[in-house]
């Protein structure tokens, strides 16, 4: 695994990448976020999922720009929402 | 028939203070308890626990939960755990609670449960001593589910974790990361207790509905799945165990 940030003499390739993202959403302190996909395509890094609200959207879109500059940060991810269900469920 | 209200991996801390509160008022008009399964918190400090006890502390219902991963990732598991509890709401691990809620003795055991994987494509408890930790915790904590149920004098026992206790509630998820997702040993103990209704949280692109291999009902009920504060499951316990019936 590279560590220096995207900036490697060679281009890094895809898989390696998204999985250096990846790490970098769930083990960085400022997100900490593991419901959040990596998808990298060419130039562009799609990112999706949801988290709890729209700081962490936020938080999520500058920490793969952070690790990845040279990229097109896609943010997909949502703000889950939090209203009062409609129904239930019987189980019998 | 008792309306049980469930919600996993709500991830608050002080950036979501507040967020969940409103629809949590009228929670009485909706269900006799609530659920919550695991990952309350994001980074599980203290601090995020605190703003998990402001949202669902003092509800018109019983609050009974279990801790996630994310709830363990910081070591203070011990101290959310009691803040929780201080707060009236009640943090199962490897014990039960019974609840009786419009007349019917409502069982609950909890564990937050672990990886491992699933009959055939599973973890086994051999080789390196660090895979024989992974695994041996799962053994354990399953080992305590089952005890847990066993133990519950009630009318109607669910089983509640944060890991998954079958795939099918794991359908979106990758198929190679399904054993840090959940194990069958957890569906093992469900079934082994005739449970009315399992819970679990901790795959978000997971699928709500799935079934043990016993026949008892899993729900996912991670909130990027039911994409609302809470979802209501209306549960009439079975009466015959579903292995006595064939």
């Amino acid at each position: 695994m590279t560590t220096s940030g995207g900036t490697t003499q060679e281009p890094e390739s895809a898989q390696y990448l998204a999985a250096r993202l990846q790490r970098a959403l769930a083990e960085d302190a400022r997100t900490t976020e593991q419901g959040v996909r990596v998808t990298v395509r060419g130039e562009h890094v799609l990112l999706s999922g949801d988290v709890a609200c729209a700081e962490r959207r936020t938080e999520v879109e500058a920490v793969v720009h952070e690790a990845a500059p040279g990229l097109q940060v896609l943010n997909d991810v949502r703000v889950v929402p939090v209203g009062e269900p409609v129904g239930q469920e019987e189980i019998r | 028939m008792t309306r049980i209200a469930a919600v996993g991996d709500v991830h608050l801390g002080e950036d979501a203070r507040g967020r969940m509160r409103p629809a949590l008022e009228r929670l009485g008009d909706h269900a006799d308890v609530l659920l919550l399964a695991g990952d309350l918190t994001r980074h599980g400090t203290v601090e995020e626990a605190r703003v998990v006890a402001d949202e669902f502390a003092d509800l018109p219902v019983p609050v009974v939960a279990v801790l996630g991963n994310h709830d363990h990732h910081s070591d203070q598991q011990d101290e959310i755990t009691a803040l929780l509890d201080d707060r009236g709401i009640r943090v199962l691990e490897g014990d039960g609670v019974v609840l009786t809620l419009d007349g019917c003795r409502v069982g609950i055991a909890g564990v937050k449960g672990f990886g491992g994987g699933f009959a055939g494509k599973c973890g086994s408890n051999f080789g390196e001593r660090e895979m024989k930790a992974f695994v041996g915790h799962t053994v354990g904590i399953a080992e305590r589910l089952r005890e847990a149920l066993a133990a519950l004098d009630a009318d109607m026992k669910i089983a509640l974790t944060h890991y998954a206790p079958v795939p099918d509630t794991l359908r979106g998820e990758p198929p190679e990361i399904h054993p840090f997702l959940g194990s069958y040993l957890l569906g093992e103990a469900i079934d082994a207790n005739h449970a009315d209704l399992a819970v679990h949280g901790h795959a978000h692109f997971g699928t709500e509905h799935g079934l043990t291999p016993g026949g008892v009902r899993v729900r996912n009920v991670a909130q990027p799945i039911i994409r609302t504060a809470y979802t209501v499951y209306d549960v009439r316990p079975a009466g015959v165990p579903a292995s006595a019936a064939g």
